[in-house]
């Protein structure tokens, strides 16, 4: 597979060594010119020192004959530019973008990424599934963006506790799926006892998560709307 | 016979860019086969840009690359010598030289450097010859032009 990456700092040429020794073709672009020739150091004549925002650089680079380009730069407008132009202009099958600003994804989204990466989401998601917030936590984002992987733990006034599985009214879309009860995880039936201390894994769509909070933790904690 | 304390070779890289230098360097690397016995390996390059594969069939830039190594041939061939011809696609060139150096374990790599100024006068050494100086495991030769014989 040929991809571009489009950034190289250090997402970017992490991500380009690990490619290269997948065995994949990788042409990496870097605008700062040092950092360019620093990289050509390390992992060879893979790099192009120009901007990846440029549609001449971006074709220079190969972008007619990419398979992947993934823009991976500290900056969210020039990620989108840069998978916006591969997927328009040179018809690039599949487009990743870094989203360092979680509030961005949506507009990614609706603007054709085909795939978004948030490390502000994904550290985020550590964090709180380390600290016990009664909150619902994001475990991971799934299809493309529009689905999320929920994890939610039962206290002994959550509306959900004490109840079956199938009593519970879901929003369209959403589904619980695991339990995490004692350490061990349970497959989710209709007639399944929801109990104060479980932990609840589910999925749905993005926009539900404030419906899903409600049914399975309360209103209380639904402020963070 | 060999000259005294004349440097022994097994094996010398010739990288061979078509420019009229390569007369010179073909010259050297004969010579140095004739004292010392060495197998000579005439190494052209043919750049690709990003655009295109690696493996692309590159046909109309490999007749000139052919033609540069006819040339390189002709001139063993009048000197009674033996080259072994390769012929490299890459996307750098000096890179690709000093792996097929490295590849076929050559103890020498010989290169010609035209003697090429910038706007302003500066020499402009390129990128090939430093990088083979830098990165090479074996002895590296750079041969370059006399002044003044830059292309008008």
């Amino acid at each position: 597979m040929f991809v571009i990456v489009v950034g190289g700092g250090k997402v970017g040429y992490f991500l380009a060594r690990e490619l290269i020794g997948s065995g994949h073709e990788v042409a990496l672009m870097e605008r700062d010119r040092l950092r360019a020739s620093q990289i050509t150091e390390e992992i060879g004549s893979i790099v192009i020192a120009h901007d990846g925002c440029e549609g001449k650089y971006l074709g220079q680079a190969g972008a007619n004959r990419a398979d992947i380009v993934a823009a991976v730069t500290g900056d969210d407008e020039d990620n989108l530019v840069i998978c916006q132009m591969a997927k328009h202009h040179f018809d690039v099958p599949r487009t990743i973008a870094r989203v360092n600003n979680p509030k961005n994804e949506s507009l990614f989204k609706h603007l054709g990424v085909d795939e978004i990466v948030s490390p502000t989401r994904m550290i985020l998601g550590s964090i709180e599934a380390d600290i016990p917030v009664h909150e619902l936590l994001h475990l991971a984002v799934l299809g493309g963006g529009e689905l999320e992987l929920i994890e939610a733990q039962l206290r002994a006034g959550s509306p959900a506790t004490g109840q079956l599985a199938g009593a519970l009214e879901l929003p369209d879309g959403c589904s619980i799926f695991a339990i995490i009860r004692e350490e061990r995880a349970l497959s989710v039936r209709s007639d399944t006892e929801l109990r104060e201390g479980d932990k609840i894994i589910g999925i749905g769509r993005t926009e539900c998560e404030g419906e899903l909070h409600k049914i399975l933790l309360g209103e209380d904690a639904a402020n963070f709307e | 016979m060999r000259e005294a304390n004349a440097p022994v070779f097994r094996r010398a890289v010739i990288a061979l860019s078509g420019g009229s230098i390569d007369n010179t360097i073909v010259r050297l690397a004969l010579e140095v086969s004739r004292q010392s016995h060495c197998e000579i390996v005439g190494v052209h390059v043919v750049e690709l840009d990003w655009t295109q594969p690696l493996d692309a069939d590159v046909a109309e830039r490999s007749e000139e690359a052919q033609r540069v190594l006819d040339a390189a041939e002709g001139l063993v061939e009048a000197a009674h010598g033996r080259m072994e011809s390769v012929l490299v696609q890459a996307r750098d060139v000096g890179a690709a030289i000093v792996d097929e150096a490295a590849a076929r374990n050559a103890d020498l790599l010989i290169l010609g450097l035209p003697y090429r100024t910038r706007f302003g006068g500066d020499f402009a050494i390129g990128r090939a010859v430093p990088y083979a100086l830098k990165n090479a495991p074996c002895a590296v030769w750079v041969v370059r032009e006399p002044m003044g014989e830059e292309p008008q």
